[in-house]
C-alpha cells in the first residue's frame, strides 16, 4: 500500500466571479521508501498540492478527491485534530520560502527546541529536560551541516543567510522523525556545493532511514541525481509521471521532452552560444486557461483533437496525459481516433 | 583592439559600525581586473555574499568605488559624467518583478528612459519603443500593460527591453535566470545570444547555474569574500580550474551532471 496516495485531485479556487479549476485531476503516488519529485514550472499548482496534503488551504475553496489518504486513511474526512497529529509526527514540511516560513520573533533556538516532541525527553528527571532538549537540537543541526551552531541558534531568522535558513528548516523538520518529508523547492538560490549538500543529506536519509521524500522542485538536475520516479506537472494538470530513468530515455509528452531539452548541462553535445529548445509563450495566468489539454496552444504537435481533455494512459508503470505522445507517429494516432 | 570595457584595480570598501562596543563590519571588494571586447560575455560566479552584486553595481555607477578606474572604450568613465555612464552601461536588476514601477505602463517606463537620456522627440520615442518591444519578442500592443497584466517572463523582456532600448555598449545583469522557469528560461537565454549578435554588445552577467554560465559565457570570473578567485576563458576555467574553490563548485556541479548520466 502507497504511504501517500492522491487520486483525481481538484482545488477550485474562488476568483471572485467564477470557480477556476488551479488543480485539474491531479494523481500522485508516493511509496514507503521512494523519493518522488514534482516537477513542475511556477504557477503549475505545486505548491498547491502540498497546501493540499497538509490541510492549509482556505475554507472557501473546493477540494474534491478520489482518494487523498495516508497509509490507508482518508485525510479528507478527518478532524483537524487528528490531522494535526499526522501533520506532527508523521508527514514533515520544509517550505519553500526559509526565512519567511520561520518565526520571525523567536531566536532558532527557541523555535528548535520548541519542535521536539515530548517523547524523544524520557531520560533523566525533569530538570534534566533542558539540557536534552539543548543536545538534540545540537545534534540536530550538525547533522544538516551547519557547523557554528553557537553562532546560529542565538539569532534571528533574519540575520541568518538563505541557505543556512533553508538547513535550518530541514533540521525542524526532521525533528519529530518523520516517515514522509516534503521538501518544497528547496534548491532554490543556492550554489552547486551546498545545493550537493543537501541532495547528500535527504538521499543518505532515504537509505539509511526509510524516509520517503516529496521532493517539489523545477531544478532537473538535482532531480535526477536523486530521486525514483518524479511526476511532470503542468498547468494543474499531470502531464507524464514515472521512473526517473524512463521519463529521461524517453519522454512521451511533449512538455516534459520539452523540459529535459531545455536544460543545457543534460546534453553533452551541446556547442557553446548555441540556442537552447524551447516551448514558445509562457504558462498561461489561472484566468486564462484554455479547454481540453492546457499544453494546447504552446505544444509542436496540437491538434484539433487536442480541445478535448485527454484521459491517462498507462505503459509499464509509465502514465502520460496526450492525445498524441511522442512514442507513437501522428499518422497512426489519427487514424485510430476516427 | 581596445576593449569596450576595462575594470582596472576596482576596490570598493563598505564598512558599517553596528554599535560603538563591536568592531567595524567590514567588506572589502576588490582589486578587481577585466577587459570585456564587443559582443563578448563575462560570467561572475560564486558563493552567497562574495560581493557579486556590488560588483555589478560598481560596473554601472550605482555605487562610488574608492580606487581603479572603469574605462569605457579606452576613456575613463568618471563616476560624475551619469550621461554616459547611464547611455552606456545599463543594468537588469535580479527581480525584475519589483524592478519595474507597478503604477505605470510598460510604454512610460520605457519611454522614461528614453525621455532623460536620449534627445529624441515624442514621436520617435514611440517608433523607438515599439520597435524595442518587437525585438525582445513583445507585441507593439504592450505598450499599454501595466506589470500586473504580465508573466514573469515578459516581465523579465520588458527590464531586458528597459536596458537595451538606448543601445548600450555593455549590459550588466545580476542572475537574470534565477527566477525564472526552465522553459521561459531557455526562451530568454536565446533572446540575449540573439540580440547580442545583432548588436555586438558586451555581456556581463552573474549567476549560480553553471550549466547555463558554461553555455553562454566566453570568459568566467570566480569571486570568494571580495576577490577573484580564478578567472580566465571559460573553457579553460572549465576544463582545468585551478583555485580549490572553483575545483569544489565545478566538481560539484558535474558530479550531479555525471550521476545522470550514469544512470542511463
Amino acid at each position: 500500500m502507497p504511504l501517500l496516495d492522491i487520486k483525481n485531485l481538484t482545488v477550485e479556487i474562488d476568483t471572485g466571479s467564477e470557480f477556476v479549476k488551479a488543480l485539474d485531476k491531479v494523481s500522485l503516488t508516493v511509496e514507503s521508501g521512494e523519493i518522488r519529485a514534482l516537477v513542475g514550472e511556477s504557477g503549475s499548482g505545486k505548491s498547491l498540492i502540498v497546501s493540499a496534503i497538509i490541510g492549509a488551504v482556505p475554507d472557501h475553496w473546493i477540494i474534491t478527491a478520489d482518494r487523498l489518504t495516508w497509509k490507508g486513511h482518508n485525510l479528507l474526512a478527518m478532524s483537524n485534530e487528528q490531522r494535526r497529529i499526522i501533520m506532527r509526527r508523521e508527514i514533515a514540511v520544509v517550505f519553500q520560502d526559509p526565512t519567511s516560513a520561520l518565526d520571525p520573533s523567536a531566536t532558532l533556538r527557541a523555535q528548535l527546541e520548541e519542535s521536539i516532541p515530548e517523547e524523544f525527553l524520557d531520560k533523566g528527571m525533569f530538570w534534566q529536560r533542558n539540557k536534552q532538549r539543548r543536545e538534540i537540537a545540537i545534534g540536530l543541526m550538525h547533522k544538516v551541516g551547519i557547523k557554528n551552531h553557537e553562532a546560529c541558534m542565538q539569532r534571528y531568522p533574519h540575520e541568518i543567510a538563505t541557505d543556512i535558513a533553508q538547513k535550518f528548516m530541514i533540521a525542524m523538520a526532521l525533528v519529530s522523525e518523520p516517515e514522509l518529508l516534503i521538501a518544497d523547492d528547496s534548491t532554490r538560490s543556492m550554489e552547486s556545493t551546498t545545493k550537493n549538500q543537501i541532495l547528500r543529506l535527504l538521499s543518505g536519509l532515504n537509505e539509511t532511514k526509510k524516509l520517503s521524500i516529496l521532493f517539489v522542485s523545477h531544478d532537473l538536475l538535482a532531480i535526477s541525481s536523486m530521486a525514483h520516479t518524479m511526476t511532470v506537472l503542468y498547468c494543474g494538470q499531470t502531464v507524464e509521471s514515472g521512473k526517473v530513468q524512463d521519463l529521461h530515455n524517453r519522454p512521451l509528452h511533449p512538455y516534459t521532452k520539452a523540459l529535459l531539452d531545455s536544460a543545457p548541462s543534460f546534453q553533452i553535445n551541446l556547442p557553446p552560444k548555441s540556442h537552447l529548445v524551447s516551448l514558445q509563450g509562457t504558462i498561461p495566468t489561472l484566468k486564462h486557461l484554455p479547454i481540453g489539454c492546457r499544453l494546447g496552444p504552446r505544444c509542436p504537435n496540437a491538434r484539433k483533437e487536442c480541445v478535448k481533455v485527454p484521459e491517462q494512459r498507462m505503459v509499464n508503470q509509465h502514465s502520460y496525459s496526450c492525445h498524441f505522445p511522442l512514442h507513437l507517429p501522428i499518422d497512426e494516432q489519427l487514424e485510430k481516433n476516427q | 583592439m581596445i576593449p569596450i570595457l576595462e575594470v582596472k584595480d576596482l576596490v570598493y570598501t563598505h564598512r558599517v559600525k553596528r554599535s560603538i562596543f563591536k568592531p567595524i563590519d567590514e567588506f572589502i571588494l576588490g582589486p578587481i581586473n577585466f577587459a570585456l571586447n564587443a559582443g563578448e560575455t563575462l560570467a561572475i560566479t560564486g558563493h552567497n555574499g562574495s560581493g557579486k552584486t556590488l560588483l555589478a553595481k560598481s560596473l554601472v555607477g550605482a555605487i562610488t568605488p574608492q580606487q581603479g578606474s572603469i574605462l569605457l572604450e579606452g576613456k575613463e568613465a568618471k563616476q560624475s559624467d551619469k550621461k554616459t555612464r547611464n547611455h552606456d552601461v545599463r543594468l537588469i536588476l535580479q527581480h525584475s518583478k519589483y524592478s519595474l514601477n507597478p503604477a505605470i505602463t510598460v510604454g512610460s517606463i520605457l519611454n522614461q528612459t528614453l525621455r532623460l537620456n536620449a534627445e529624441l522627440n515624442e514621436k520617435d520615442r514611440k517608433t523607438k519603443i515599439e520597435h524595442t518591444l518587437v525585438k525582445v519578442g513583445l507585441l507593439r500592443e504592450h505598450y499599454y500593460f501595466y506589470r500586473h497584466m504580465l508573466s514573469d517572463g515578459q516581465q523579465q523582456r520588458v527590464s531586458l527591453a528597459r536596458a537595451m532600448i538606448l543601445d548600450p555598449k555593455v549590459i550588466v545583469a545580476d542572475e537574470p535566470f534565477a527566477a525564472l522557469d526552465p522553459s521561459v528560461r531557455s526562451q530568454t537565454v536565446n533572446l540575449i545570444l540573439d540580440i547580442q549578435q545583432e548588436l555586438g554588445m558586451a555581456f556581463v552577467f552573474i549567476s549560480q547555474n553553471l550549466g547555463i554560465v558554461r553555455h553562454i559565457s566566453d570568459k568566467v570570473m570566480i569571486m570568494d569574500k571580495g576577490k577573484v578567485i580564478e578567472a580566465g576563458s571559460s573553457q579553460a576555467v572549465f576544463n582545468a580550474p585551478q583555485h580549490e574553490l572553483t575545483k569544489k563548485l565545478i566538481d560539484s556541479h558535474f558530479s550531479l551532471v555525471d550521476k545522470h548520466f550514469e544512470q542511463f
